[in-house]
């Protein structure tokens, strides 16, 4: 590639002119489209109060004023919510990582009848939309009591994650070179420790993108969390947050106060990882 | 790198290692064990409800029946609910990857501050959509909204339209909401794809004289054809899954202007209390996700033997 473009450049010296200009103007104005309602979320939760109603409202801050903020975490019961929703997320990415890496190993290293039945059971669930299931769900968790449960709720979110990440843990399985595992059967490991000695460490960066995207599914999810807890003070972030949404008398720069502390972990994590998240979602949908 | 995994059925020497060691652990049950677990958790909260749903769909008061297809498939309400989400699920594939594409082919192109731009690029897509519901109705909204603000500096109108009280606008901002938050996945993949099309190809096309349009025809759109497809399918699963982003900023109104088929489901079996009927809509929804799911497969399968 480097001999290409070197062979090149001399020849096509226009390239580095008009062309970069334009493409770099293309860029910044689709940017700044696609960023702004980023943008506007934060700056309205900055925004002082005696600002947020005025009209036109200001494009740019008079000054940051943290009192949406102050006043989120005083007035509304945000910091419980985000303690229950971490609380469901993290037993979701357990469950997650328990049902996954056994059937992961199963799926990427062992040899049985069936294998490729249960790969289109996962592809399957996988895209099968929530809302087809969530009223026989319904009565299913009604009539096992399991309404206003938080382990029974992330239990849900497991099962609706689990095919996605079974996928993308696959993939990484996959790419663990076969002459390591081979070499170490014959050193005399067993099935087990090959997992635990060999595959597993091997593939840290896999249970990390398999752990994000297990988490923040949970914590993100609003159909289910709906439906199944009904007691205000079950209430994950995602339902809570909801609920803000429709009272009228939370101001408006609470509420994307709000919406800006909800956002922030996700947007963290998944920026932080978001090269190797790509690789295993693509090699889970890709090699499905 | 093994793309397609050995076929059952073709023993090789590790195979026929593997087989003996199997032993140490026990048996063939082996594998079973391991995914035991999860098939018993899918079964339970995905496959068993599934079927729970289609029976609902047939009970009616006396006793099993089709009464509900058939009160569903004459109903006005449910072609027009059909209609809806065709409308909802094409633009939205459509518009996502035109968009993720034209992207991409801006971000090909290296310039300083790329890594920069690909990682803001991935807020929209990682931000909550009940958060993404938020900003855009606030954004929206008639009165104090910014969007209105914009179109009186624009255009110098006084009045802004209703945004989520007209049916097409209604329609208009559910679709752009949902490819603004979906948009950067697409525009990402499609980068890396864009990326693995061999300089060589290029080199040749431009040798034989082929400008930008017909490189683009001829070199660039063949190597990405396979991701193309495939993102066109995930593009239809996740705007047939919608129902968050909708029902935050519609309810699906006005008038069931943008209820698709999700909201479609809920509101009959939440707000009407008619689970048979919803159970009805729910087969359908379920067919329509069959179908995507053979369709995926068979692209996947061609793919897979191409390469």
């Amino acid at each position: 590639m480097s001999h290409a473009s070197l062979a090149n450049s001399p020849s096509r010296p226009w390239r580095f002119q008009a062309e970069p200009l334009l493409r770099g103007l293309a860029i910044l104005v689709v940017s700044t489209v696609m960023l702004f309602p980023v943008y506007w979320m934060l700056l309205s939760s900055l925004r002082p109060s005696s600002d947020s109603l005025s009209f036109p409202p200001p494009l740019l801050p008079h000054g940051i004023d943290v009192s949406a903020y102050v006043q989120l975490f005083t007035d509304k019961p945000i910091a419980h919510w985000l303690m229950l929703s971490t609380l469901v997320a993290s037993l979701t990415v357990v469950a997650t990582l328990i049902l996954v890496i056994p059937a992961a190993y199963a799926l990427s290293r062992l040899y049985w009848a069936g294998r490729s039945a249960f790969g289109l059971l996962l592809l399957f669930t996988q895209m099968m939309p929530a809302a087809v299931v969530v009223a026989p769900i319904l009565m299913l968790y009604r009539s096992l009591g399991w309404t206003d449960n938080l382990w029974a709720l992330a239990l849900l979110h497991t099962a609706f994650v689990v095919p996605l990440c079974a996928w993308v843990l696959k993939s990484s399985f996959d790419a663990v070179p076969k002459e390591i595992v081979e070499a170490a059967l014959i050193d005399g490991c067993d099935r087990w420790k090959v997992l635990w000695l060999i595959l597993l460490p091997l593939t840290r960066p896999g249970l990390v993108a398999v752990s994000v995207i297990a988490f923040f599914a949970s914590w993100n999810e609003y159909l289910f969390a709906s439906t199944l807890i009904t007691k205000n003070d079950l209430y994950t972030a995602s339902l809570g947050l909801a609920t803000l949404m429709t009272q009228l008398d939370t101001p408006l720069f609470v509420l994307m106060a709000a919406g800006v502390t909800f956002s922030v972990l996700p947007v963290f994590f998944y920026m932080a990882i978001q090269r190797h998240l790509l690789r295993g979602l693509t090699a889970g949908a890709v090699k499905g | 790198m093994a793309l397609a995994p050995a076929l059952p059925g073709t023993a090789t020497p590790a195979r026929r290692r593997a087989k003996a060691r199997n032993g140490v652990v026990g048996s063939r049950a082996f594998p079973y064990l391991l995914i035991l677990p999860m098939l018993a958790l899918e079964g339970a909260l995905v496959v068993f409800p599934i079927l729970r749903g289609a029976l609902f769909s047939l009970e009616t008061e006396d006793g099993l029946s089709l009464d509900n297809y058939r009160s569903m498939l004459v109903d006005p309400d449910f072609w027009r609910m059909i209609r809806t989400t065709l409308i909802f699920t094409l633009s939205v594939d459509i518009a996502i990857l035109a968009i993720g594409l034209s992207l991409a082919l801006l971000m090909n192109w290296s310039f300083r501050g790329r890594g920069l731009v690909r990682s803001l690029l991935t807020i929209p897509w990682a931000i909550p959509e009940v958060p993404v519901a938020i900003t855009f109705v606030l954004m929206l909204d008639p009165s104090f909204g910014v969007f209105n603000s914009f179109l009186r500096f624009f255009t110098g109108a006084s009045e802004s339209p209703q945004w989520l009280l007209d049916p097409v606008l209604a329609m208009l901002v559910v679709i752009t909401v949902t490819v603004w938050k979906g948009f950067p996945f697409y525009s990402l993949v499609l980068l890396s794809a864009l990326q693995s099309v061999p300089d060589e190809l290029y080199e040749a096309a431009r040798i034989d004289g082929a400008g930008k349009i017909s490189q683009f025809r001829h070199v660039t759109l063949p190597g990405i054809s396979g991701t193309l497809a495939l993102l066109a399918v995930l593009a239809f699963i996740y705007s047939t899954q919608q129902f968050t982003l909708i029902w935050l900023i519609t309810g699906g109104g006005p008038v069931d202007a943008t209820t698709t088929l999700a909201p479609a489901i809920y509101m009959q079996a939440f707000r009407f209390y008619n689970f048979s009927y919803a159970g009805a809509i729910a087969v359908v929804g379920f067919l329509i996700s069959a179908i995507a799911t053979t369709f995926f497969v068979t692209i996947q399968r061609r793919l897979e033997m191409r390469e």
